[in-house]
Order: structure tokens, then sequence, then C-alpha cells
């Protein structure tokens, strides 16, 4: 284990990109993958009720982007 | 659970002429061109065929044609492959020009219709919330996109503004 911040800045940005040159079939999956777990992890907070819902998108309108 | 299926979906209503045109836009259509990030839906940008007559755009006939194919409707969604998806027509030019100059892209012998990396930080731009600021930090950190197209769509839509201050925030300059 190497506590090198910048080093593992470094990395963190090596793998993003890894991740960004996958073959777009295989960043769909990879999608896949993350929505099945956000669904399960999503059914066991529903059941406790705590849940934060994701607002839908209101496209084609403008916020200040100043602020948030 | 497939996205891939989503989008087989979708061609196969255009080739039905059940919508003259889609793009994907969103997170999706994003991890075109980043990493993958997690979402909850899949934003389809449609172009619909108005009513006979009409000038009016009326999107049951989409609902009923999915519904024909055994999807199921939650809200404003229509559960495709266990995704939830949302068709939208366009909601303003911005994204008209997107919708119309989306680009083909193969995936494994399935065509995907997708916006440009520039319309999408273009929309992500006028949304504004912290998570569409959050994905254009994204295509600018990655270099994916071609700055001066970017910049150009930018200053026709009247956003330069909003540049000017996300460049402030965010780039330091």
């Amino acid at each position: 284990m190497n506590f090198d911040i910048e080093q593992m800045v470094r990395s963190k940005q090596a793998f993003r990109r890894r991740l960004a040159n996958l073959p777009i079939a295989e960043k769909l999956r990879l999608l896949d993958a993350m929505r099945e777990r956000a669904v399960i992890i999503r059914e066991a907070t529903d059941r406790e009720s705590n849940v934060v819902h994701e607002e839908s998108t209101q496209y084609g309108t403008t916020k200040d982007t100043t602020h948030g | 659970m497939k996205i891939e299926e989503v989008i087989r979906t979708v061609n196969q209503m255009k080739a039905d002429d059940v919508i003259a045109n889609y793009a994907i836009g969103g997170a999706v259509g994003a991890t075109f061109y980043l990493e993958p990030v997690s979402t909850l839906d899949v934003d389809i940008f449609i172009d619909v065929h108005a009513m006979a007559g009409s000038s009016i755009i009326s999107l049951d006939p989409i609902f009923s044609y999915l519904r024909e194919h055994a999807c199921k409707m939650e809200g404003e969604y229509v559960i495709i492959s266990g995704w939830p998806v949302q068709f939208l027509p366009p909601t303003g030019p911005l994204i008209e020009e997107a919708l119309a100059r989306a680009v083909e892209v193969d995936v494994q012998g399935i065509p995907a219709r997708v916006f440009t990396a520039e319309h999408l930080g273009a929309i992500a731009l006028q949304t504004g919330r912290a998570k569409d600021k959050a994905r254009l930090l994204q295509f600018i950190e990655a270099r994916a996109l071609d700055r001066s197209r970017f910049e150009e769509i930018i200053s026709r839509y009247g956003l330069a503004d909003q540049w000017q201050k996300f460049q402030q925030q965010f780039l330091g300059s």
C-alpha cells in the first residue's frame, strides 16, 4: 500500500481513462451491472423508507450556474 | 437487464415508423464518450411524426406500440428489458439540433444513434444541475470535447454567460 497521494490521483486517472477506452458494448454491460446493483440497494433501502429519489431531468431549461 | 435490448427496441420502433428518429442522451449517451457512470434511467430523445392533418405531437402511438410489445409503463417511464426508459420530444432548439446531428455508433452490430459529445456537453451546461456540471467537467477532463465546436454551439444557443461562469467556478479561468 502506497500513501503517495499524487500517485493515487495518477492511478485513479489512469483507471478512468482505461474505463473510458473500453469498447462501447463492454461499457454498456458495466451500466447494466451497476443498475442491477442499484436496484438491489434501492429495494433494501426502500424497506427502511430512507429513500432519496433522483429527480427527472428538465431538459431545455436553464438554471443559474453560479450557485449549486 | 440489457441496454442493448433498449437500443434494439428503439431501432425497431424506427423501422416500424413509430418514431421518425431518435438519439440517446443523458448518462447513457455520455457513456459512449466517457467512463460509465451509474444511472437510473435511459433518456431517448425522439423525433415524432405530427398527427395527420395537424401540428399536434402525440406520444400515444409510442406508448400503444410499446404496450403491444409487452413493455410495462411506470409513471413517466417505459420499462424495457428492466431499464426505465424516458422518451423525450425535443424541448428546445438545442435539443432539436442535437437530435438532427446525432451520430451513429456500432454496438456489436447494433446501430445506436447518440448525441455528439459537444451537444451532450452543451445540454449539460444548459440544464445546469450539480450532476450536469459534474458531467461537463468529466467531458473536459477526459478531453472528449472538440473545444471549438463546443464553444460554437454554446455561443449560438446563448449559453456564453453560463460557460464563462462555469469556467470561473470549476476551471479557474
